[in-house]
């Protein structure tokens, strides 16, 4: 089961993980001024939040991670030239 | 078929969906909500092709396992899955105007790969393309119009509405 954690101590209380994710799992405690897990059964693992935090607050485990495995290295580094 | 020619056969896919996020990430600024229309049609037209053999139904959940299964059958790696949040009852939804509705997560997505590799923003017409898919599979699975829009675009995994007109 996928499992999800806010590391307190780095959290600085900006809230972007909030307005970010798409099936509110955060909360904000006021009282700490931090965010909070609040519904880990919605997350969907679409890790917005993880790019978003600059504090890189938060986790995530045993969740799905996509597939790359059918990149073909070669033919992006030869697009690149025309991009 | 074999692994290993399925792998050459995705990366195929993966290569020409690399050319086409680098042509309509050349062409949206030009053709504007123009390149929206052509990419949603290309996606209808594939969608239709694809499910011309597929069962026909008018249970949404047995007809989404047909469009994952038509998927497969063609080597396409567009996994998604329905999605419940917590506190809503029931899987499908009935809206204001008595369309059925299903929230649908889309995890590996060579769209998404493509979009990611050269930088290029999501929701644009490459996506769109996505939803002309759907629109196009389910039209022939169901023979009822569907719509899929975007609620969110996020790094590992995406959440759409699909909405099933009644
Ligand atoms: S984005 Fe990060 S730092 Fe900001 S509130 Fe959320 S966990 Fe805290
Ligand atoms: S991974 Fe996505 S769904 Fe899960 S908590 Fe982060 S933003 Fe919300």
């Amino acid at each position: 089961m996928l499992e999800m954690t806010i590391h307190d101590k780095s959290c600085r209380g900006c809230r972007f993980c909030l307005d970010v994710c798409p099936t509110d799992c955060f909360v904000f405690n006021e009282e700490t001024q931090k965010a909070m897990v609040a519904k880990v059964d919605n997350c969907i693992a679409c890790l917005s939040c993880t790019s978003i935090c600059p504090a890189a607050a938060i986790t995530h485990r045993n969740h799905h991670v996509v597939a790359n495995f059918y990149r073909n290295i070669n033919f992006s580094r030869r697009m690149e030239k025309f991009l | 078929m074999a692994d290993a020619e399925i792998i050459k056969k995705r990366r195929t896919l993966q290569e020409t969906m690399n050319f086409l996020a680098a042509l309509s990430a050349g062409i949206e600024p030009i053709l504007g909500r123009g390149a929206n229309s052509m990419t949603m049609s290309a996606g209808r037209n594939l969608g239709r092709k694809f499910s011309a053999h597929a069962k026909t139904t008018d249970d949404l959940l047995e007809a989404l396992n047909e469009v994952k299964r038509v998927l497969i059958e063609n080597n396409c790696l567009w996994g998604f899955e329905p999605f419940k949040p917590a506190g809503q009852a029931e899987l499908v939804t009935i809206n204001a105007q008595g369309s059925r509705q299903i929230l649908l997560v889309f995890r590996d997505c060579m769209i998404r790969q493509a979009l990611f590799r050269f930088g290029h923003p999501q929701m644009g017409s490459l996506c769109n393309m996505m939803y002309g898919f759907f629109a196009g599979s389910l039209e022939t699975i169901m023979t009822k119009k569907a719509t899929l829009e975007i609620k969110h675009a996020g790094e590992n995994a995406c959440l759409k509405l699909l909405t099933i007109e009644s």
